[in-house]
């Protein structure tokens, strides 16, 4: 209590929105000088916390002091010198990358600094964090995901803030460049700037933190410093669900496999501009792993499997390949049973302005749940029910707004449309993207029922884990191109590791990597 | 079609300043083939009278036009389409409320025009912002109301502008004062958009979310649009008072389908953060020449239907330009 005007203090802190409760009676102190990780499930209120912290939200009820003073909106919180970077990847698209970097750093008259060396400060940031030359009056729209990140961070770090706040902040970047942003972060750290991480990856906390408060249902369950942060610690602390769920994760790792009809392939194919051709099988019954370094193709790779974008080269069929299984368009792939499921909710996913019930039928009538041209309301809404069930999806009505959901459960709204389709395969890119440990683990465990039941599944992720007793084998994309392919018993993240950074001296000496 | 698209996407990979204004791209080149053929059709609009004529017709749609557009810019899908009735509005009160009661100084004139732009845009604003209506909901009653004040305050043509205004709008020049009020207002514009608070305005038109999220006060960039949309719209009032010599209550509504459809074909979108002034400009004067090379044609009675379907094939076409 000697040094108020030091720190963050929240005191009791309640946000509801409509009938969901965010946060209940939570109090955090936070202090100069450290990385404070805020962790918790998908809906623990932790997103809400953050922006309660940087004055985009206001509390129903409790109080915040920042260096003794509560802000009201995001002016006022950035004049304290609270800065945050969101989980969506907010830019302009329309605008130039000097621009968006420089949002919000000026006055309403005046520039901060001139327009040059704004172009020339943009150019040296983006080199720094990305290696790569950016001109900045290239317009974001035509950057890669990873990159328009790097424009928030950079956006946040060029004021030097006093407090800042990382909402889910490396979900779009690589591991390399996740560890690039913890240089930043631990830089920052030494100057005497109080960092507060909002993460689901427990790994990389467990590495960076140096405080960790563990939220679950609004509330704050545990404090953990220095040593005590553990993966296990945390875990433990997280989800009270979490050891059932564990068990009946075992007695899945020896599944049946029925992996005999091979029901996509690609021939000859190539994704990106320049690659080799390669090509590609997909059985019943099979989960295959997709991974890569960010833009090294495995996004094209299932852009092209789901028919959203086809190869540039070759061909890909349904089945045996003849020209009567060949998927020359979207709708091809569509009417032989492959579901895409995109992690990107809200450019590929979502409909904000809808309901969840809406969101959820709105694949599905016309091709499901029509006749005569009319939608067929009550075995879709049985639909619903039954994918509501089996997801554990929670919700309010399921006339509420998708937005009103958190982010894992809009996602397994969509998974639950894709499930609802009947597909023969489901191709997911990236659906763990800013999903909490226990809904990963439901989804996981809905796709593998879903696999037992002759389904296959082909799975795009940028974290490592999420392939452990999940895949059956792992592709791994480097320049555009599978560079190696891991059978389960060998996936390890050391394996994929190597395989990802293109180092063919380790996995030649690993014989049981297949490398193609 | 495709092939250019695709040199426009490699040498905007080189300039990407450029793709900024790729949005004047289509508006440039019609300016110039309707130069081209206005040359040989018409060769009499190049001349003094032609051009100082033209001047005096134009100004009112550019300044009408060049008003819209930071309504447009900073986003949420605002066009106001009050602006035809706003200019009627100033242009009657002008007329039988000072004119009228023998106030006639330039400066009180000027002082007017401009107070009562802002003072609109100001109320249009606060309800858009504090009610949160949407804009064109906010900007149709405007119009709406607007029009009916108009015919209260005068029911038909009449009156007069004030004496030192009396023979601008003969066009007999080029130097006539309506260039130089055009030519001053379009360098205001110019400074204007060089500001950091233009810059704002583009922010929150593109991503208002964003723009909030990185701090910038969205509500003073959104009554800032609009007060200059309110000196833009003043201005335009002044120039047609200046066109019109008198008052008139319902002509002033058609610069509203007109400035829209102007600052459309000059790219700038509705949906805010694309776009610009000079692009307003140009598509205001390609209006114009549209239909002077239409009415150097013989079309008889249906010369005007022909101007304005004419337009509306081009601003299609010009969109299909746009998304090639």
């Amino acid at each position: 209590m000697i040094d108020i005007s030091n720190e963050i203090q929240v005191e009791n802190i309640s946000k509801r929105y409509g009938e969901t409760i965010a946060l209940n009676n939570c109090s955090i102190k936070v202090k100069q000088g450290e990385v404070h990780a805020i962790v918790g499930e998908n809906g623990s209120g932790k997103s809400t916390l953050a922006k309660i912290l940087s004055g985009v939200v206001l509390p129903d009820e409790g109080k915040l002091s920042i260096f003794g003073k509560t802000p009201l909106n995001p002016i006022q919180a950035r004049k304290l010198g609270v800065e945050m970077i969101f989980q969506e990847v907010l830019v302009a698209e329309d605008l130039p990358v000097v621009d968006n970097i420089f949002a919000g750093s000026d006055g309403l008259f005046f520039r901060s600094i001139s327009k040059n060396n704004a172009r020339k400060k943009s150019r040296e940031m983006l080199k720094n964090f990305t290696g790569i030359e950016i001109n900045p009056d290239t317009l974001v729209k035509n950057l890669p995901l990873s990159v328009k990140q790097w424009i928030v961070i950079a956006r946040s770090l060029i004021v030097s803030p006093k407090i800042l706040i990382l909402d889910e902040s490396s979900a779009s970047l690589d591991l390399d460049a996740t560890d690039r942003l913890h240089q930043e972060i631990r830089k920052l750290r030494n100057q005497g700037c109080c960092i507060l991480v909002v993460t689901h990856r427990i790994a990389e906390l467990v590495r960076i933190a140096d405080h960790a408060t563990i939220l679950r249902d609004g509330s704050v369950v545990g404090e953990l410093s220095g040593n005590e942060i553990t993966a296990k610690n945390i875990m433990g602390l997280i989800s009270s669900k979490s050891n059932k769920i564990e068990e009946n994760q075992k007695n899945k790792s020896n599944r049946k496999k029925i992996q005999n009809k091979i029901v996509l392939q690609g021939k000859k194919i190539i994704v990106t501009n320049g690659s080799n051709d390669f090509d590609f099988k997909l059985k019943s019954g099979e989960i295959i792993g997709v991974t890569g370094l960010d833009g090294q193709g495995q996004v094209n790779f299932i852009n092209a499997v789901a028919g959203i974008k086809l190869p540039l080269k070759g061909d890909i069929y349904s089945g045996i390949p003849d020209s009567k299984n060949k998927i020359k368009k979207f709708s091809d792939a569509e009417r032989n049973g492959v579901a895409y499921v995109s992690g990107d909710r809200a450019n590929e996913g979502i409909f904000p302005n809808l309901s969840i019930f809406e969101n959820f039928s709105l694949a599905l009538y016309r091709i499901f749940f029509k006749q005569f041209g009319w939608i067929k309301l009550r075995p879709l809404k049985k639909a619903f029910n039954i994918e509501k069930k089996n997801l554990s999806i929670v919700m309010g009505k399921s006339s509420n707004r998708i937005t009103s959901l958190s982010g894992g459960n809009q996602q397994k709204v969509l998974i639950g449309r894709a499930l609802a389709t009947k597909p023969k395969i489901i191709i997911l890119n990236d659906p763990a993207r800013g999903v909490d440990a226990r809904t990963k683990r439901e989804l996981y465990l809905q796709f593998k029922n879903f696999v037992a039941a002759g389904g296959s599944v082909i799975y795009l992720s940028s974290e490592i884990e999420e392939f452990f007793d999940f895949a059956d084998q792992v592709i791994v994309f480097r320049d555009g191109f599978p560079f190696a392919t891991i059978a389960s018993e060998n996936i390890s993240e050391n394996v994929i590791l190597t395989a990802m950074f293109g180092d063919s001296d380790l996995i030649n000496r690993d014989k049981q990597v297949d490398l193609r | 079609m495709n092939y250019l698209s695709l040199k426009l996407n490699k040498f905007y990979s080189y300039n990407p300043r450029f793709e900024r204004e790729k949005h004047l791209l289509v508006p440039i080149v019609l300016i110039i083939l309707l130069f081209t053929v206005i040359a040989f059709r018409a060769p009499q609009l190049f001349s003094n009278n032609g051009i100082g004529g033209a001047i005096i017709i134009i100004a009112p749609l550019i300044l009408a036009a060049l008003a819209l557009t930071p309504i447009a810019l900073v986003g949420r899908g605002g066009v106001d389409l009050s602006v035809g009735p706003l200019i009627g509005f100033i242009n009657v009160s002008l007329v039988s409320w000072l004119v009228g009661n023998g106030y006639t100084s330039p400066f009180l004139v000027v002082s007017y025009v401009l107070g009562a732009g802002i003072l609109y845009q100001v109320i249009v604003a606060a309800i858009i912002i504090y009610v949160r209506v949407s804009p064109i909901i906010v900007t149709l009653s405007g119009y709406l109301v607007l029009t009916g004040v108009n015919l209260t305050i005068m029911n038909r043509p009449s009156g007069f502008s004030p004496e030192w205004m009396f023979n601008w709008g003969y066009g007999g020049e080029i130097l006539s004062p309506i260039f130089f009020i055009l030519s001053f207002m379009i360098i205001i514009w110019f400074l204007f958009s060089r500001t950091v608070f233009y810059q704002q305005i583009l922010l929150t038109g593109a991503d208002e979310r964003m723009a909030f999220a990185s701090g910038i006060n969205t509500v003073a960039t959104r009554f800032g649009a609009h007060i200059m949309a309110g000196i833009f719209a003043g201005m335009a009032a002044f120039t047609y008072t200046a066109l019109i010599s008198s008052g008139d209550p319902t002509q002033g509504n058609t610069y509203t389908l007109a400035a829209i459809t102007a600052m459309v074909l000059g790219g700038t979108s509705p949906a805010g953060g694309i776009g610009g002034g000079l692009g307003s400009i140009l598509g205001s004067i390609n209006m114009y020449m549209i239909s002077y090379v239409l009415a150097t044609f013989n079309f008889g009675n249906v010369s005007g239907f022909v101007t304005q379907a004419s337009t509306g094939v081009y601003l299609q076409f010009h969109y299909l330009l746009i998304v090639l």
